[in-house]
């Protein structure tokens, strides 16, 4: 089971962000268009500076806490590791605007008022008012 | 200076001139952003103390590549840098993803300013 340590880890993080997505609408999961513009140049720059440190000795991986699946000599963890902590992040980045919005009079972040259509109309409000 | 340290410092100056540069989100002047960041740190303390931590090593660092300077659990400082940088990217690409009109959007939420 030790194996599956880091994996573990990245799954835990995934969970405890859910709620973000499901309970504060920071509508992440939901537009996966948009999260892979905003991952796929982070992970490659990503990659190949995890790369580079595997080559340079910056780091180094217990075998012991890792799969064993690799790309090329990065464990496949590291991939794991460059989409899910940054998914985190843009999910807290969206559950704090939406909570900053409640804050200022705005909509409660659990209410519903946070689709897409609903956004743009509201923005569309702002200007006008 | 230590290679990590010295990368890790040039990948916050690099994000900070694509944004600055390039990008032009203005996210970086928002509350939202930096409370953003301030969390991202605070869990950045478990999740990285965990994969570096000193008994059960997942992830090891050679010392002669750090400063050797551990914030939190043991976790290398320079791995905040590497954590503001690789979200901070992140952030302005989903920015640019979701508002593709920035210029007009910033100028119309006073909210931002």
């Amino acid at each position: 089971m030790s194996h599956w340590h880091y994996l573990f880890v990245m799954a835990g993080c995934v969970a405890i962000t859910l709620p973000l997505e499901f309970v504060l609408g920071a509508r992440v999961w939901r537009r996966p268009r948009a999260l892979l513009q905003a991952l796929v140049p982070t992970v490659l720059v990503f990659v190949v500076w995890d790369l580079w440190g595997i080559y340079r000795g910056s780091w180094f991986y217990a075998d012991e806490f890792i799969t064993g699946l690799h790309l090329g000599p990065m464990p496949i963890e590291e991939l794991v590791f460059f989409l899910v902590v940054p998914i985190c992040g843009v999910l807290t980045y969206e559950a704090v605007g939406r909570c900053l919005t409640w804050l200022r009079g705005g909509p409660a972040p659990w209410s519903q008022a946070g689709s897409p259509a609903t956004a743009r109309s509201e923005r569309a409000g702002r200007r006008r008012a | 200076m230590p290679e990590y340290t010295l990368i890790a410092l040039c990948s916050v100056l690099g994000v900070v001139v694509i944004e600055l540069f390039w990008l032009r989100t203005g996210i970086l002047r928002t509350a939202q952003f930096w409370l953003s960041m301030l969390i991202v740190w605070g869990f950045q303390i478990p999740v990285d103390g965990w994969l570096t931590k000193s008994e059960g090593t997942i992830v090891g660092y050679d010392p002669d590549q750090i400063t050797g300077v551990r914030v939190g659990w043991n976790s290398p400082i320079e791995d905040f840098a590497f954590g503001f940088s690789m979200v901070t990217l992140t952030l302005l690409l989903w920015h640019r993803a979701v508002r593709p009109t920035p210029q007009e959007d910033t100028a119309s939420t006073p909210r931002d300013a």
